[in-house]
């Protein structure tokens, strides 16, 4: 029995060797070399940015070694969850992209595991709206990138048989597009949008228009019940239903595919679509891009929204001043470089100065020459600024089931105060 | 008394020896399980010992406090919870008993004597069991799509006059979902079956034949009863298998529409990544889920083994 135990002892002992032995290594490694990792996802946009503020950066510091790596945006999530949340930094980057709406989720999960950008880059610079979400407590945590204003891509060409031109659409509210879609329909039997049931994109466009959000403006209280601008959104959604104007997708693909191969009038969405848009080369000249409809029945809604977008976090670990400086002075405060990223990629940026640009000014001849990004920066302005909060994903997943409960013919009212009550249930 | 003595030492002396090896078998018998009973100690229970302290605390990310049953409390109030569960014992209630009837069927065919290319059919049944979860799952998603291959089939023939919703619907995506595991997973089940057939003496089948059987009272007479123990087994792991349902719920549907198709699994994947994280909570679940197929194992053991034993 003593040899067994004696034995055992033994192989725990290898065990523990053997892994104090390799966290060696890696720590060694880390302090030898002046390499700043990044983590992103989508290698046309956030990638190709990286890339290029290394360019950038490279020119004035050479001995600085940037390294981009490509993960999904839900691996990301994973690997900074599982990592923090057991309390170990390893192998994670000096940089990470956090998407805007899960941003103070992390911020707040886990306090002290991000650097505080604060003296980095001057916060007044940014659109106002990118502010609320990126800090805490009044720090600043991450350096805002990509906006997600959000526009009307609609196809010029369609609505012209049905009777309307551009031109007398510009700022309409989701009543007008619904009555613009029923004739688009008629005249051209193409049906106005797509949309998967199982993302409510739409809805959180339609209620930022209106400075509202899921959440009251604390970050914490599920703001559902009685939340007049959500209300309207829902029954908006349900008349676009109604009205037969929508085409149903369940992926991102079909998606794509709804409007590159001609079946639907119009997109609305975030400006990062652009590039998906121009990719079907035959459409070109046919497209136009009007601000978004805003809701009808709430007075301070505005014809200006946002979808998604994300920005730059420095984690607290070896190597956070570096990764802030090179953030600070590409992101953070070079104009030039915003020009780059505008031609190069077709980014826009929530940096202010940015915009006074050449490159945001050019016309795009593919949306018959209107020239988009200066539009698209203008109506960055816009923004109603709200807090998204921690429970973006959590809440929309309750609201999924109270939508397809009301389209089922469930009373509104009813329908609300019961995803209020789940959603107080669930975020303590 | 001398002989006597010497014999008694002689054997004392032997059975010295006898232990002295048993004892040196004994080690080196132990010393090639304890490092599997290490890694299996430190891998597997040592996580499962923290999962459970884990599930009596709550809080965001990292910042956790203990309370107590609170987390238990709240599944029962839970409706998200509720109704991946009722999604899930769908799934198993119809999936289950379809599949394993459907692997009987399949392998009784396979395992005739006369049967050309047996191991064509064979090979072809059991290649889905090959194919990645992701990958699979992928395919069916555009296979069930609104323009998809099986929506432009039924049109063709006529069957229906517009595309079915496969996976906006509700109802639809659910019987999407069991189509798709169904096809996964029949071959493995089916190989068992297989396998078990060939044990069977053929000289009861020949008996039954020459006393007047038909071939379906020889199935469920004979084939049945022999496979009783496989069948047993297959069920069990089936039903843990379905319990876990993920990889093709998360790539066919997301668990859309609304919730109608997320699993239990699936849940607990949002708890902890999708939503702002909450790993006590959804540790929680997963104790469920143990809970759960520890009940619906006892409940097809006392089901089908009773003359096992």
């Amino acid at each position: 029995m003593k040899k067994v135990l004696a034995l055992f002892l033994v192989s725990i002992l290898m065990l523990t060797a053997c892994s104090s032995g390799s966290n060696k290594d890696t720590s060694d490694k880390g302090k030898d070399t002046k390499e700043v990792t990044v983590w992103a996802w989508d290698p046309n946009f956030n990638i190709k940015a990286m890339n290029l503020a290394k360019e950038a950066y490279k020119s004035e510091n050479p001995d600085v070694n940037i390294k981009v790596i490509e993960h999904a945006q839900d691996d990301i999530i994973q690997k900074l969850n599982t990592s923090l949340s057991s309390g170990t930094t390893k192998g994670l980057p000096n940089i990470v992209l956090i998407e805007d709406y899960r941003a103070q989720s992390f911020l707040k999960a886990y306090p002290d595991m991000f650097h505080e950008l604060t003296s980095s880059f001057k916060a007044a610079d940014f659109a106002q709206y990118k502010i609320a979400p990126t800090s805490l407590d009044g720090k600043n945590y991450g350096l805002p990138f990509d906006t997600g204003v959000t526009g009307l891509y609609v196809r010029t060409d369609y609505l012209e048989k049905a009777g309307y031109k551009v031109a007398d659409l510009q700022n309409m509210d989701w009543n007008k597009y619904i009555e613009v879609g029923k004739k688009v329909k008629e005249a051209t039997g193409k049906s106005m949008l797509t949309q998967d049931p199982k993302d409510l994109g739409l809805i959180r466009m339609m209620i930022q228009t209106s400075g509202s959000w899921y959440l009251k403006n604390d970050g914490v209280t599920p703001d559902i019940a009685g939340n007049a601008a959500l209300k309207d959104a829902f029954q908006t959604y349900k008349a676009i239903l109604d009205a037969d104007l929508v085409k149903p997708v369940s992926d991102w693909g079909q998606f794509v595919a709804g409007f590159n191969s001609g079946d639907v009038a119009t997109v609305p969405t975030g400006n990062w679509i652009t590039p998906s848009i121009k990719a079907e080369a035959s459409q070109a000249g046919k497209w136009a891009v009007l601000p978004m409809p805003k809701q009808s029945g709430i007075a301070n809604s505005v014809n200006a929204s946002n979808l998604g977008g994300s920005s730059w976090y420095v984690l607290n670990i070896d190597g956070k001043e570096k990764a802030a400086d090179f953030l600070g002075k590409t992101f953070g405060s070079n104009a030039d470089f915003y020009q780059t990223l505008n031609k190069e990629m077709g980014a826009i940026g929530t940096y202010k100065p940015a915009s006074e640009g050449e490159a945001y000014k050019a016309a795009d001849d593919f949306f018959g020459g209107q020239k988009v990004v200066s539009d698209f920066a203008a109506w960055t302005e816009k923004i109603p600024q709200v807090n998204y909060g921690m429970h973006t994903y959590a809440i929309e997943d309750i609201l999924a089931v109270s939508m397809q409960d009301y389209l089922k013919g469930k009373d509104l009212d009813k329908v609300l105060e019961d995803a209020q009550k789940q959603a107080e249930e669930q975020i303590k | 008394m001398i002989t006597a003595k010497e014999n008694h030492t002689q054997a004392l002396q032997k059975v010295n020896s006898g232990r002295k090896t048993r004892l040196k078998n004994n080690v080196i018998g132990w010393s090639f399980v304890i490092i599997a009973a290490v890694m299996i100690f430190l891998f597997y229970f040592y996580p499962m010992v923290q999962a459970l302290i884990l599930s009596f605390q709550t809080g965001v990310g990292a910042n956790l406090t203990f309370t107590g049953i609170d987390n238990y409390t709240r599944l029962f109030k839970d409706p998200t919870f509720l109704t991946t569960v009722k999604n899930t014992v769908i799934y198993l209630i119809i999936q289950v008993p379809v599949m394993i009837l459907l692997a009987l069927f399949l392998s009784v065919l396979l395992n005739n004597k006369t049967l050309k290319f047996k191991g064509f059919f064979r090979t072809a049944i059991f290649l889905p069991c090959v194919t990645s979860l992701v990958a699979y799952s992928v395919i069916f998603k555009y296979l069930f799509g609104q323009d998809g291959i099986i929506n432009m089939m039924l049109m063709k023939i006529s069957l229906i006059s517009e595309p079915i919703q496969w996976l906006t619907d509700p109802f639809w995506a659910k019987i999407a979902i069991i189509i798709a595991i169904t096809w996964r997973w029949t071959g493995y089940n089916m190989i068992f079956y297989l396998s078990a057939l060939q044990n069977v003496d053929e000289s009861i089948y020949e008996a039954a034949r020459i006393d007047g059987a038909s071939p379906i009272q020889q199935f469920f007479k004979i084939t049945i009863p022999m496979l009783k123990p496989i069948i047993l087994f297959t069920s069990i792991t089936s039903t843990i298998g379905t319990l876990q349902l993920f990889d093709e719920v998360m790539n066919i549907t997301k668990g859309g529409p609304g919730n109608a198709t997320m699993t239990i699994s699936q849940y607990i994947y949002n708890l902890s990544f999708k939503y702002t994280p909450d790993f006590g909570y959804a540790a929680t679940v997963s104790y469920a889920i143990v809970i759960m197929i520890v009940i619906f194992s006892i409940i097809q053991f006392k089901a089908a083994g009773d003359n096992n034993e």
